[in-house]
């Protein structure tokens, strides 16, 4: 009878992989993910040709057997997806962890490969559609009427948030200079080279009130891969292994159908699914918020950022506007978060770039790197459903 | 033209042909009542698979709204205002409207949908009719 503590520790990230993040890769989808591969398996210690196993997000263009070809990679014994997009990194973990433990595959790769500037961009929502809706989307009740991107989505929750609990234009700006102060000390990161004041977020342009520019994560071209292996073996290979404390999804009975604008028709619109998948990752890894050094939290937006902080149990609901701006998320902060830039300033790899700095801060090796830190929390509960997990040091 | 929705898909053509008829209308199940918004053919209340359309009073009230600046769609030109309505009958109901221009909103400002007459429908499909909303 498998308990909540059944995968607690048993698998853990043995390598960890990117490409350059960019405006414009030059690069196929299959070329990033080779490349992100390559790098992790190096990182590890690994031949290619020993991956068993490959778990996708339902919104890459590349398959399983796609890599398995570019590679030569003999054969695969496992493959899987899950989503939706950015909901799925830290669940695609969770699907290695069961193969893993179940027998199905022994070293099993995660990745994520995006052009998501110069080719496919997110932030585009419904686009040009000239029909749209049907097949359980819902998008009929949404698009025709003018709400088309995930920004706005957020707009409307961010215009709730504060008219429920005040929240201010300054609160989102201390999320963003955050992000970019991290990513200023991340020569990876896309924004390294661009400092941010709060001025210069006041002053950026309103893309759809109250979020401005600022409040927008990058739109990236780049690919990221993780290995993820039971820790036993882990420990053989060149690196320490970082420990998979605990990962877990999460949906809830409230309306969540569809990809995205029906996040609407919630009762609440100020939290998120992070409050579910919460209660189950935190029993899972037998941790609470208390025991979270770091944290990655999916950053698409700044409030995003905001609503988990919330959610997570890192304050109470409501008061994440002054949590930021008592300096929590900072440096030296009680909770520095997304310490290599996050989706607001390093890159937009839908969450799996989250993961991999994870897996830096727990092996000491962050460009901002907290010290001493044994647990990472890294979240992907942004619109539906969502998942996260736990990083620790063995 | 702005996108168009798809108005027979079978969970939520209803909505569509209450609104062709210049009804707002939500989906409830037809044993025991509860609303089923996003729409669906089964009851996870009682079970049935039998649910029904009901004509509620087109109006509402702002539960939230954002004033769109940047334009990303090409058939809807900025600045407009989105708004994510809660009706008056049913607060447990959002639907989606859009105002041209900055409105003057608040959460709780009042609102009220109107129906094109059929004559102002689109030629290319004469059945076609959404609520649109203005400020009461």
């Amino acid at each position: 009878m498998p308990t909540d503590a059944s995968h607690r520790d048993r698998c853990a990230v043995a390598g960890i992989g990117a490409t350059d993040y960019s405006r414009n890769s030059g690069r196929s989808d299959l070329t990033l993910a080779v490349q992100a591969t390559l790098a992790a398996c190096a990182d590890a210690g690994l031949d290619p040709q020993q991956i068993d196993g490959i778990v996708r997000s339902d919104m890459d263009t590349v398959r399983p057997n796609d890599l398995a070809h570019a590679l030569g990679i003999p054969e695969l014994t496992f493959w899987g997806e899950t989503g939706p997009g950015g909901t799925a990194p830290p669940a695609m973990l969770g699907l290695a962890v069961g193969a893993i433990l179940s027998g199905q595959a022994t070293t099993v790769l995660c990745f994520r490969e995006l052009n998501g500037r110069s080719g496919r961009r997110y932030g585009l929502g419904a686009g040009g559609a000239e029909l749209v809706g049907g097949g359980g989307t819902y998008d009929e009740f949404f698009v025709p009427n003018g709400l088309t991107t995930p920004g706005q989505i957020f707009a409307l929750m961010a215009q709730r948030h504060a008219h429920e609990f005040g929240t201010q234009p300054e609160h989102l700006g201390r999320i963003a200079l955050a992000c970019r102060e991290r990513a200023n000390a991340n020569p990876a990161a896309q924004m390294h080279d661009r400092t941010l004041t709060m001025a210069d977020y006041l002053a950026s342009r309103p893309i759809a009130e109250p979020l401005r520019l600022f409040d927008f994560c990058l739109e990236t071209d780049g690919a990221a891969a993780v290995i993820v292996t039971s820790t036993e073996r882990a420990r053989d290979l060149r690196r320490p292994p970082v420990l998979i404390r605990a990962v877990a999804q999460a949906s809830i009975p409230d309306p969540q159908p569809g990809v995205q604008f029906p996040v609407l028709l919630r009762e609440s619109i100020t939290s998120l699914p992070a409050q579910a998948v919460a209660r189950t990752l935190y029993r899972r890894a037998g941790l609470g918020p208390e025991d979270v050094d770091v944290a990655q939290l999916y950053d698409c937006f700044t409030i995003t950022v905001l609503m988990q902080l919330e959610d997570w149990g890192f304050c109470k609901k409501g008061e994440g506007g002054p949590f930021v701006e008592s300096g929590a998320i900072d440096a030296g902060g009680a909770l520095p978060i997304n310490t290599g830039g996050g989706h607001l300033s390093e890159g937009y790899i839908h969450g799996m770039n989250h993961v991999l700095e994870g897996v830096r801060q727990i092996r000491g090796e962050s460009t901002s790197q907290v010290p001493g830190a044994e647990n990472c929390l890294v979240t992907a509960t942004p619109l539906p459903p969502g998942s996260a997990l736990i990083l620790g040091k063995a | 033209m702005p996108p168009t929705p798809v108005t027979d898909d079978l969970d939520t053509a209803g909505f569509f042909a209450a609104a062709a008829r210049g009804r707002l209308a939500v989906c409830r199940c037809a044993r025991c009542d509860t609303v089923l918004h996003a729409p669906v053919g089964y009851c996870r209340a009682c079970g049935a698979f039998d649910v029904t359309w009901t004509e509620v009073a087109p109006t509402g009230r702002v539960y939230s709204y954002s004033v769109v600046t940047h334009q990303v769609h090409p058939d809807f030109p900025t600045p407009y205002t989105l708004l994510l309505i809660e009706l008056d009958d049913l607060p447990q109901v959002r639907l989606v409207g859009r105002i041209d221009g900055r409105a003057d909103v608040h959460v709780g400002r009042s609102v009220v949908a109107e129906f094109p007459p059929a004559d102002e429908a689109p030629l290319a499909d004469e059945a076609l009719a959404l609520p649109a909303w203005r400020l009461a």
